[in-house]
């Protein structure tokens, strides 16, 4: 059973779905570069695929541009099957990794590549005007004449964004769009990115690898994995009940303690961890693991107290001053090393802890997710 | 190393420069230098042989590279969508076609062309209406024939080197941009692969200016300037015929140098 995620969010219910993909899959000689995948895209939203390095997303993004074929399943745009319509029939529109600027034409050139293709044709003065709006928007007015190798990289940037968003396409497809800008300006486009999508209502289609990039723009993130669709949700949904060990690692940082399950039901189970600590969990999956388990528990989410000794005993291996917070890596004897993140008003209460200090660490019973093993 | 370097270029080069230095010489004799003098570009050029013939280079060179870069983009464009054994084949032969001597496309020029002649005259003395049907033979035709077979090769593989550098994301992106293939050829492809085509143009050129050993065989009573060159000089080496080596020399030289910063200035856009 897969979810798509799309009926459970009743915030969208009844949304019309700009875009789905029906059971798809494409095959690259021996590999299977899209497994099967299930999606709706409602009108509207932000959408991101997430997932590392080689596990599809350039793919799944591809065939919603018609850059690739499906070896089986449908995709579809407006519930139009669109399998075989070529790149340049569909209404969608991409920002492509590496920009794919046209170094032979203006800024103004290159953004008003797609509207001088309309038919029928565009007056110039028409073109102008769409073109000098677009530039307003990613706020490039008075570049229209430069040259694209005399723009910066997050310029650039802006200029194909601008080429796309000048279309108005029904979707906007965007390949790690910042992956090739630094730090302080991937975070600054991000802002621009999620104002803009705001501003002029396309669906976004977000491909990234970076999960903080994805829980902090979309509406909606797509975790991938070799291929597959491994859940769909929220960013919250995918932090707070994660319905695999993959998700629960790749989005955000968890701590993973093994175990066996003695009883579950009623969307809990009790695990026994393997120093024979029981411990209860919610249970985000459609059943129960049973035998061999794991317990998720978020950092943020682990007290530590020297007072109160409760919980599993620990060793204090490193700490990290963050500011707002202090990152502890503590150590238990059978369970292993694992991450607490400590906020600053409960350090004034009971901490701060230092290296070589033995401390309890516990956490509330809904916090803690049981999940799979592996 | 160096020493030996300075040795091979030497050996290559002087006798070059010394055909440059004595057509600027006075005196007649290629023995000694007589003063500086530009009396022999004069008569060279003042020469209606001499003219003829440079007109005949010319004109084959224009057309033969014309043809070879039209060609040689319609052939390197296509290849980009074949693969496997069969863009193995073409590779193969694309590079063949440009190492094999130029004696022996020459002979195997004539050869083709004249049993093909043989075979095609006498039909078509038979379907022509007239008694003074035209009798195909060598000349002009087939050394442009021959000289666009063998600057193809040469435009094909500039152009492939060229297409192969271009980021494919270009015409994905003019695609995605609503371009039909065409349109996506003439203003992104044609554009970008523009600098290497008028390269191989000039190049092209430059080898069917310079060419005699392939004109020898196939170009029947034409003559073309090495040719004019190669036959006055088994009348002794005059200041005349230097004059006229160091202008092929020069015109070669700077087409060779223009089809270079074309390459170079597209590489680093
Ligand atoms: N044209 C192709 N031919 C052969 N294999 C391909 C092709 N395109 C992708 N693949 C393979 O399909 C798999 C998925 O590739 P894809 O580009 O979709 O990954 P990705 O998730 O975008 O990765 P990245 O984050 O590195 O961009 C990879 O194993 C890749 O090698
Ligand atoms: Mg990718």
């Amino acid at each position: 059973m897969k979810d798509n995620g799309y009926l459970d969010d009743r915030s969208r219910a009844g949304l019309h779905p700009i875009a789905e993909l029906r059971g798809v899959s494409k095959r690259f000689g021996d590999v299977l570069a899209a497994d099967n995948l299930d999606l709706s895209i409602s009108s509207g939203e932000f959408l991101s695929f997430l997932g590392p390095s080689g596990c599809g997303k350039t793919t799944a993004l591809r065939m919603l541009a018609g850059f690739e074929t499906p070896t089986s399943g449908e995709v579809l745009i407006d519930d139009q099957v669109v399998n075989d319509l070529e790149a340049h029939r569909r209404p969608v529109n991409m920002v492509f990794q590496s920009y794919a600027l046209f170094p032979h034409l203006t800024v103004e050139q290159n953004i008003g590549y797609g509207l001088r293709q309309q038919r029928p044709r565009l007056g110039k003065d028409t073109i102008r005007e769409k073109v000098g709006q677009a530039l307003d928007v990613v706020r490039l007015s008075g570049f229209e004449k430069r040259r694209i190798w005399e723009m910066s990289g997050g310029q650039q940037q802006r200029v194909a964004l601008a080429r796309a968003i000048v279309n108005q396409p029904k979707l906007l497809l965007l390949d790690e769009p910042l992956a090739a800008l630094d730090r302080k300006l991937r975070k600054e486009m991000q802002i621009e990115l999620q104002d803009l999508q705001r501003q002029i209502g396309i669906t976004f289609v977000l491909v990234t690898h970076d999960q903080e990039e994805a829980l902090s723009l979309s509406d909606r993130v797509c975790v991938m994995g070799e291929g597959r669709i491994i859940q769909i949700g929220t960013p919250q949904e995918l932090y707070d009940s994660p319905r695999s060990r993959y998700v629960a690692d790749f989005v955000g940082t968890s701590n993973f303690f093994e175990g066996r399950v003695t009883a579950s039901g009623a969307g809990r189970a009790t695990v026994v961890l393997k120093n024979g600590m029981p411990v209860e969990g919610r249970v985000t999956a459609e059943a129960a693991p049973a035998g061999e388990a794991c317990v998720s528990v978020r950092p943020e989410q682990i007290r530590l107290s020297r007072s109160d000794r409760t919980g599993i005993e620990v060793v204090v291996h490193n700490r990290i001053f963050l500011g707002e917070h202090t990152e502890y890596l503590v150590r238990n004897g059978t369970l292993g090393d694992f991450l607490v993140l400590s906020p600053r008003q409960s350090e004034l209460n009971d901490g701060p802890f230092n290296t070589g200090e033995t401390a309890w660490a516990s956490w509330e019973a809904g916090s803690a997710v049981v999940l799979e093993k592996s | 190393m160096r020493l030996y370097a300075i040795f091979v270029y030497l050996f290559l080069y002087t006798p070059i420069a010394i055909i440059a230095l004595f057509s600027f010489n006075a005196g007649r004799h290629a023995s000694q230098l007589q003063g500086f003098s530009l009396k022999w570009y004069g008569t060279a050029l003042s020469n209606p042989f001499v003219m003829d013939a440079l007109e005949t280079s010319i004109v084959v060179g224009l057309i033969a590279a014309t043809l070879a870069s039209l060609f040689g983009t319609m052939a390197a464009v296509a290849l980009q969508g074949v693969r496997g054994p069969v863009r193995a084949l073409f590779d193969m032969m694309i590079y063949v076609a440009v190492m094999i001597p130029g004696i022996v496309i020459g002979i195997a020029t004539l050869i083709a062309l004249v049993t093909a002649f043989d075979h095609l005259n006498p039909w078509l003395a038979a379907i022509w209406p007239t008694q003074s049907a035209p009798q195909l033979s060598m000349g002009k035709l087939s050394l442009i024939g021959a000289h666009t077979m063998f600057t193809m090769a040469l435009v094909i593989i500039i152009v492939r080197a060229r297409l192969s550098g271009m980021d494919r994301a270009l015409t994905e992106a003019s695609a995605d941009l609503y371009a039909t293939p065409m349109t996506t050829f003439l203003r992104v492809t044609l554009p970008l692969i523009a600098p290497a085509i008028l390269a191989g143009f000039l190049l092209s050129f430059t080898f069917s200016f310079d060419d005699f050993i392939i004109a020898f065989f196939v170009a029947g009573s034409e003559t073309t300037l090495p040719i004019y060159v190669f036959s006055s000089i088994r009348r002794g080496v005059t200041p005349e015929i230097n004059a006229i080596g160091t202008m092929v020399l020069a015109v070669s030289l700077v087409l060779l140098i223009i089809a270079q910063l074309i390459l170079r200035r597209s590489d680093n856009r």
